[in-house]
């Protein structure tokens, strides 16, 4: 408790900070000027995606978790035992992601590039989905995790991976809801989560690939 | 004690555990291994030992998990109602980015299909080196304990 407080508290002043500059800041501060009721109405709608959005992401978190909960386990330590090296392989499998897809669109008039392109789509979207999931399961670890088996006896609901989820996906769809930090957040977390899925195999423990080795005579 | 009683024993000792009290040989055997692999018999406290992350993993919390998705839904459909949106407006706000995403793919291969030999030898060259270095990356194993 004492931890999800220190990592809370520091997160909650910064992200007042920012809220508060934007809304009282003086007119003549602000990057676009007075707010005007047609920027206060594409506020909210903003908003409201965004928490549509985070609601889908809440049903898809609850849903993979139930099917796979040890695979989302076993990526979330991952990520947490090296996150640099699951940091470097989202950036890496983004960019491969990008170029492929224009090489694949490239081939579009030649018939095997639509085919092509859609398993790639596939393929990028579902490792986004198990990678944030994932990166929900760490984050809810990070925050409200329990550390001592005393904590985990006391604990009736804040406890098991389906929870640790849930406060993820609270504890990044608050910081997705703030003006500019939010979609940049949100955007490392994807990353992270492509590398980490990619690094475990969707949390299957298997080798990307076979290694050789000569038959011992 | 008939070799292939021994046998059966030194591969499976679970299957047969009285063997051992009228086989000298594998009594023998046995209490060899034993002093050499020097094993501590003293009781293990769990609680001395960290918490493994599959621990109490399993637990799953409905109660968290519907209250959050009901709130988060709630907030979703008053702002939605705020705004004057319908759940089908956030679906096709998703579609329309992923659209804009589409377009910008077509203009990025129509510019590499009328751009230089030089530049599009450099594309290739980009995409060979960024794809081996994926398989660079993925070919480290993964480092975290079990899960």
């Amino acid at each position: 408790m004492r931890r999800a407080l220190r990592l809370f508290l520091p997160l909650t002043a910064v992200a007042a900070t920012l809220v508060t500059a934007m809304v009282a800041a003086p007119s003549s501060f602000r990057l676009r000027g007075p707010i005007t009721v047609e920027d206060a109405m594409a506020t909210i709608q903003n908003t409201a995606v965004i928490v549509s959005l985070l609601a889908i992401w809440m049903f898809a978190a609850v849903g993979f978790t139930l099917l796979s909960g040890r695979e989302i386990r076993y990526s979330s330590l991952e990520m947490r035992a090296s996150a640099l090296h699951c940091f470097a392989l989202g950036l890496v499998a983004v960019t491969s992601f990008v170029l492929t897809a224009i090489v694949f669109s490239y081939l579009i008039p030649y018939h095997v590039g639509v085919p092509l392109l859609f398993a790639l789509g596939v393929i990028a979207i579902l490792t986004k989905i198990y990678g944030t999931i994932a990166v929900f399961h760490a984050v809810g670890m990070l925050v409200a995790g329990t550390r001592t088996r005393e904590q985990l006896a006391r604990r009736r609901w804040l406890r098991g991976d389906l929870a640790m989820v849930v406060v993820g996906v609270i504890v990044l769809g608050a910081l997705r809801l703030i003006p500019i930090v939010g979609p940049i957040i949100w955007a490392l977390a994807s990353v992270f989560g492509i590398g980490t899925a990619l690094a475990t195999k969707f949390g299957r423990r298997e080798p990307w690939f076979l290694a050789w080795r000569a038959v011992e005579s | 004690m008939t070799q292939e009683a021994c046998q059966r024993y030194m591969e499976d000792p679970e299957a047969d555990p009285r063997h051992v009290e009228t086989c000298a040989e594998c009594r023998a055997v046995t209490a060899a291994l034993e002093a050499k692999a020097d094993v501590d018999h003293a009781p293990i406290s769990l609680d001395a030992l960290p918490l493994a992350p599959w621990e109490g993993s399993s637990h799953r919390a409905w109660p968290l998990v519907l209250g959050a998705a009901a709130i988060v839904v709630a907030i979703a459909l008053a702002l939605c109602d705020a705004a004057g949106l319908s759940p089908l407006h956030v679906a096709e706000s998703s579609l329309a980015s992923i659209d804009a995403r589409r377009g910008l793919l077509r203009s990025a291969s129509d510019w590499l299909r009328g751009a230089p030999a030089m530049w599009q030898a450099a594309f290739g060259l980009a995409f060979v080196v960024v794809n081996a270095l994926l398989v660079v990356l993925l070919r480290r194993a993964p480092k975290g304990i079990d899960a």
